[in-house]
């Protein structure tokens, strides 16, 4: 009987395999700020903000794999030349993916910072202005937004939501946000830096749930049934009096 | 024995002497004082002619993210590039003061500040009178300014907020840096573009 089994197993695992084959995967881009000689923001205890960006794109990298999302990064590593915000922009416009996450640190505020382009939204047109190119994104990136926020409160992550003009954010053609990390106040405490592995994973975590929720918010609807349904025997004609 | 003439001329000459004498040191005790004369001019008391004044400063809170209007009273110079000028540093300068909702350092923050119309001069059917105000920041206080995109968007939502409440004319605001075009504020907060009072409309959400 154990051989049997064993086959039962196998099939149901390469059933459920090609099942989930078929379904497309949500590709999420992110782009850890800074790198190279532009090393971002100078934070406590020399620590540098590209650094952290680059530990906490990994983290979420993780995070999101585990959630069954592809995974995009404009960098994997120090890189020894500065990439450009155009050239961050291109990777991501090129790639096409279904959100962008732009990853930033700071040492100042409380919790996670979410920034959404300040740019007015616009329906979108044949040509799109590389310097406007968020614009016609606007919604979309409001509501990964809300999400990302929701998430957070659920997490108990203080976070705020701001809309800045900031590149590369303005010229990505997809639903766009960047986080921004600041430390996290504890009352009576001192602040957990934004340094702290567990701080870090507890926000991954809740980006993760948060895009999961937001992949079903913009999944196609099922199509409606188009076949006509056969009238019961007894429904009068439309029109007819009863 | 000396002719009595040459005794006559030899004591002329010394009376011509003390005379020249008198006369270079008076003038350079003139001069002296004629140069002296602008430093003692430095005012020792405040112009009692001038009068503060209420304004509207825009203040930013890293807390919530948001910038509120908060009346303050001062005085502040007439001509209007000085008077933008002096507003600026002084709302800039209101940040290092100790529990500012917004901490920067104190320091010389502003150069100058240009207004320019919008509408260009020759055009002369035109009815647009607004403008755009050009700050010149201080290197120096872009490099000590903290680095972070909350923090660098709230500084340029406060300036902008603030010329716009003091100039009503004011609807554009564009930055320099040292007389120079810069890419950021300090390492996010884009400087290259034209802010606009108009779409600058802040919506922060507090969640927690």
């Amino acid at each position: 009987m154990l051989p049997l089994r064993r086959h039962i197993a196998a099939t149901l695992f390469l059933l459920a395999t090609a099942a989930a084959a078929q379904q497309p995967r949500t590709t999420i881009l992110l782009d850890p700020a800074h790198g190279g000689p532009d090393a971002g923001a100078h934070l406590a205890n020399n620590v540098l903000e590209k650094d952290v960006t680059l530990a906490f794109a990994a983290r979420l990298r993780a995070a999101l794999g585990g959630a069954n999302f592809a995974v995009l990064t404009t960098r994997d590593a120090d890189p020894a030349a500065a990439i450009p915000p155009d050239q961050r922009a291109g990777i991501a416009n090129h790639a096409r993916p279904a959100a962008c996450l732009v990853l930033h640190a700071t040492g100042s505020g409380n919790g996670i910072h979410l920034i959404a382009s300040a740019l007015a939204a616009n329906a979108p047109q044949r040509t799109i202005p590389w310097d406007t190119a968020q614009s016609t994104a606007i919604p979309q990136s409001l509501a990964l937004a809300i999400q990302l926020d929701a998430a957070f409160v659920r997490a108990r992550i203080p976070a705020l939501l701001l809309r800045a003009r900031l590149r590369p954010l303005d010229n990505l053609t997809c639903p766009a946000i960047a986080i921004e990390l600041a430390p996290l106040d504890n009352p009576g405490g001192s602040p957990t830096p934004v340094t702290d592995a567990a701080y870090q994973q507890q926000a991954a975590d809740a980006i993760a749930k948060a895009l999961t929720a937001w992949r079903v918010q913009i999944a196609p609807q099922p199509a409606p049934q188009s076949t006509p349904q056969p009238a019961p025997p007894d429904t009068p004609p439309t029109g007819a009096a009863p | 024995m000396i002719p009595r003439y040459q005794r006559i001329l030899f004591w002329c000459l010394v009376a011509a002497i003390l005379i020249v004498a008198a006369f270079l040191y008076h003038a350079h005790r003139q001069t002296q004082r004629r140069l002296a004369a602008p430093a003692d001019e430095t005012p020792i008391a405040a112009p009692v002619s001038t009068s503060t004044q209420d304004v509207t400063l825009y203040l930013a809170n890293d807390a919530d993210a948001t910038v509120a209007p908060s009346q303050v009273s001062f005085a502040l110079p007439d001509d209007p590039t000085s008077r933008a000028r002096a507003l600026l540093d002084h709302l800039l300068n209101s940040y290092a003061q100790p529990g500012s909702a917004h901490p920067l350092q104190g320091g010389p923050a502003v150069e100058d500040v240009f207004l320019v119309p919008n509408t260009p001069s020759t055009d002369t059917h035109s009815t647009d009178k607004t403008e755009t105000a050009i700050v010149n920041l201080t290197s120096a206080f872009c490099d000590r300014h903290p680095s972070g995109i909350q923090v660098e968007t709230l500084t340029i939502r406060s300036i902008v907020q603030t010329l716009h409440a003091a100039f009503p004319r004011i609807t554009q605001v564009r930055f320099l840096v040292d007389g120079q075009p810069r890419e950021t504020l300090a390492g996010h907060a884009d400087l290259t573009r034209t802010y606009s009072v108009t779409t600058e409309n802040p919506q922060p959400t507090t969640s927690n």
